[in-house]
């Protein structure tokens, strides 16, 4: 395991900063808070052309066979620049397991076309209850000749107005077990019977929608992975998202770190710059040693992905919920050492505070992967 | 399996043996007695120990051969490292020779210093103390009283040092004294090497509140010291104390975060820190029962003890981190005050949970029939409420984050 960054590494971090501070910038970012879809497809074409995009997939797809750490790179960068973009949706929630368990024909017909920028994808997993595991499942999918019909509906969709496709969850046998029974189906977002509505959830960044499906038409050979045993294949993709949505929030909380500490050496009060003040410099302290923790257990976590470790989802849960408290008290502090300023919608605080509080949520809290660990170690 | 790991499980192997054949009679199994904490018997074992392990070339890495340093391959380092740690060895180090002393020499001492002090603490051979806080100077250290006034070819040292580790056993330490009275702070101290046993030095137990006494005061009465033993320039002492206590700092941080060994110095059966005192914790939240329920059950502790092995890890990997960036020539400093106040607070956290956990019996100490692991968790408890104080305060450290890291106005 090498930690750090190798040195092709150092070049995707510095590209991809550079990129993004001309890209993504505050007009860039302001303008995507106005906008329905949540993502500029100009921008996109440009980060295909960059390889970003298929950065993860074999060279016979079109991808630039990289490995997981070096998108966990990309990752923390896009969460520094708040990028708005489907690419966590379509590369790792829908490309991955299309990786994993897609058909040969699947695979051709589809990563090509990601890895170009010409296709956008996003999974449809959770339900009622918000929370990631089988038993929320209920989304019907019947046989009805040689296709499948869906009845469900699907809550806290990323990105669902701007994906071509959906990976959806939905159950194609009743078990006892509820693991068992699930498939996963890839099903065009244009077809009859998808309603599409925002849930105006707080990250504008990063827009969640509903999704219901009535009586919708998918044919079977769009199964992908094994009749009943999707499952599986969520669980594993799920680590690795897990791990991609904490580097991001390491992103946005270093650029929350930056900041603030920047802020507190202008920001004069009583005479005197407020960083000259105890009490700030020890929660800016906290800020930098909670997020120097956090990053090594990013980078464990990734690297024991990318080498097969099997202490990899234990190393998983532990960056999540190191990743997810500190971040979390990072964006708090940051925005009060801002102080009023902090509190506006103007200032780009609240904007990383709500991208972490999102993330923190997604594939498990905390306390979710807290009992994850208490299980794994007992 | 290629030939370079082929290799290096046969040196895993090689050290497993030596280990075996080497550790104390009975090590490892119940009926293996610790020596009493910061007893004399402690401290021999400790000497002893760091002592076959310098000899079998296990110890003494990162100085250079002619200082006495030990030569082997980084793989080879870390190897030794992970299996003195599973097999909870003796801590031999010595703590504040290894830790201290020897950083500090390497930096400022001269040729003579180097050649004469350093390989009797790479072998384990003579122990040292820091002499550097007093009763008015603790965070405040730059206000050190004691004076050292120059009479010819000596100096002559009058003062109190106070919160001496190693204090009992210590056969040199490094004093900083004052040495001009009208030059301004931090430009009127000087270091020196001090024998402990001079005359007019007078070593005094100070009894803490877990009822040990593992720190020590010194009184000076016209203390005698060559010029020659002087640690650096005249008045040049401040750079001094800020090399050795950042050494400490880190030192410290990586020895607790599982990098040094199982065992204190002092021979306690520390079952400090590290993924094998998670393990411990666990045993005991299934073993204890509070209203018909084990601890380990219960969801609020499951939480808790899963957020210790999660900081456990991370001071794991922030260490090899920080081997990787100084493998590609970046060497930490301020950073040390990063690991040295998470292991810190990190022991309070730890502390407090046991004690939640054992309910009652968190009042009973060593001398109680009643004791649980002899009031070994409970003395850790109240141990630990010192390693927030000593070596920087967490406050003072979190200045030197904000300050020196970050860039924060004075």
């Amino acid at each position: 395991m090498e930690f750090g960054l190798t040195e092709e590494q150092e070049m995707l971090k510095t590209s991809a900063r550079e990129f993004l501070e001309k890209e993504s910038n505050r007009n860039h970012i302001r303008t995507m808070m106005e906008d329905e879809i949540g993502y500029s497809p100009e921008l996109w074409k440009k980060m295909a052309g960059l390889g970003w995009v298929g950065l993860i997939f074999p060279g016979e797809y079109g991808g630039g066979e990289m490995g997981f750490r070096d998108l966990t790179v990309l990752c923390e960068e896009m969460g520094r620049a708040l990028l708005p973009s489907p690419f966590v949706s379509t590369v790792i929630l829908s490309g991955m397991p299309l990786l994993f368990a897609g058909t040969d024909k699947q695979k051709q017909e589809f990563l090509p076309e990601v890895a170009q920028g010409k296709q956008i994808l996003t999974l449809a997993i959770l339900e009622e209850d918000g929370d990631f595991w089988p038993g929320s499942i209920k989304t019907r999918a019947e046989k009805r000749g040689s296709e499948y019909i869906l009845n469900g509906t699907k809550l806290f969709v990323w990105d669902a107005k701007a994906a071509d496709y959906l990976l959806c969850a939905a159950r194609t046998k009743h078990s006892s077990d509820p693991e068992d029974g699930i498939t996963l189906f890839l099903l065009d977002a244009k077809e009859w019977g998808v309603y599409i509505s925002p849930l105006n959830n707080l990250d504008l960044l990063r827009r969640q929608y509903e999704v219901v499906l009535s009586n919708v038409p998918v044919p079977a050979e769009n199964i992908v992975g094994e009749l009943n045993n999707g499952w599986a294949i969520l669980k594993k993709m799920s680590l690795y998202a897990t791990v991609a949505l904490c580097a991001e929030m390491i992103g946005c909380g270093d650029k929350v770190l930056e900041t603030t500490v920047s802020y507190a050496k202008e920001r004069i009060a009583f005479g005197v710059p407020i960083g000259s003040f105890q009490t700030i410099k020890h929660k800016c302290a906290d800020m930098l040693s909670g997020l120097e923790y956090a990053r090594s257990l990013m980078e464990w976590a990734a690297l024991a992905l990318d080498d097969d470790d099997p202490d990899a989802p234990l190393a998983v849960s532990m960056a999540k919920a190191s990743c997810g408290d500190v971040c979390k008290m990072v964006c708090d502090e940051g925005v009060q050492i801002h102080g009023g300023i902090g509190y506006t919608w103007d200032h780009d605080m609240h904007l990383y505070f709500k991208r972490v509080r999102a993330s923190d949520t997604a594939f498990g809290d905390g306390n979710y992967h807290r009992e994850l660990i208490a299980r794994y170690i007992e | 399996m290629s030939d370079g790991s082929a290799k290096l499980e046969a040196f895993r192997k090689e050290v497993r043996t030596w280990l075996r054949e080497n550790l104390p009679k009975g090590w490892g199994t119940p009926e293996y007695k610790d020596p009493e904490r910061f007893s004399t018997e402690a401290h021999e074992l400790g000497k002893l120990w760091q002592k076959k392990l310098y000899d079998a070339g296990y110890a003494g890495f990162g100085y250079p051969k002619e200082y006495g340093g030990v030569e082997r391959p980084p793989e080879e380092i870390a190897v030794i490292r992970e299996e003195l740690l599973r097999h909870g060895s003796p801590f031999g180090p010595l703590s504040l020779g290894l830790l201290m002393a020897a950083p500090t020499i390497m930096a400022h001492g001269e040729e003579w210093q180097k050649e004469r002090f350093i390989p009797k603490i790479l072998s384990g051979e003579e122990s040292w103390c820091e002499l550097f806080s007093e009763p008015n100077a603790g965070s405040d250290v730059a206000n050190i009283q004691t004076t050292a006034v120059k009479e010819g070819d000596e100096w002559v040292v009058n003062g109190q040092k106070i919160w001496t580790s190693m204090w009992e056993f210590s056969d040199w330490g490094i004093l900083a004294a004052r040495s001009d009275p009208n030059a301004p702070r931090h430009h009127n101290l000087t270091c020196f090497i001090v024998d402990c046993k001079s005359p007019g030095y007078t070593k005094l137990p100070l009894k803490q509140m877990t009822g040990t006494s593992e720190f020590g005061e010194e009184y000076f009465d016209n203390v005698r010291i060559p010029d020659k033993n002087r640690l650096g320039e005249v008045n040049k002492g401040w750079g001094v104390i800020l090399a050795g206590l950042m050494a400490e700092r880190s030192g410290g941080g990586a020895f607790w975060g599982g990098m040094g060994g199982g065992r204190s110095a002092t021979g306690g059966a520390a079952r400090g820190i590290g993924m094998l005192s998670v393990k411990a914790i666990i045993d005991l939240a299934k073993e204890t029962h509070h209203y018909g329920r084990a601890v380990w059950d219960d969801p609020v502790f499951r939480q808790k003890i899963a957020n210790l092995a999660i900081e456990v890890e991370a001071m794991r990997y922030s260490g090899l981190r920080m081997v990787a960036k100084m493998r590609k020539g970046i060497m930490p400093t301020n950073e040390a005050s990063i690991v040295k106040n998470f292991q810190a607070e990190m022991r309070r956290r730890q502390g407090d949970m046991v004690m939640e956990i054992i309910g009652a019996y968190s009042q009973l100490m060593r001398d109680s029939k009643r004791a649980i692991d002899g009031g070994e968790w409970v003395y850790q408890m109240m141990r630990a409420r010192g390693a927030t104080i000593e070596m920087g305060t967490s406050e003072i450290n979190r200045n030197i984050i904000a300050e020196r890291v970050l860039g924060l106005p004075r």
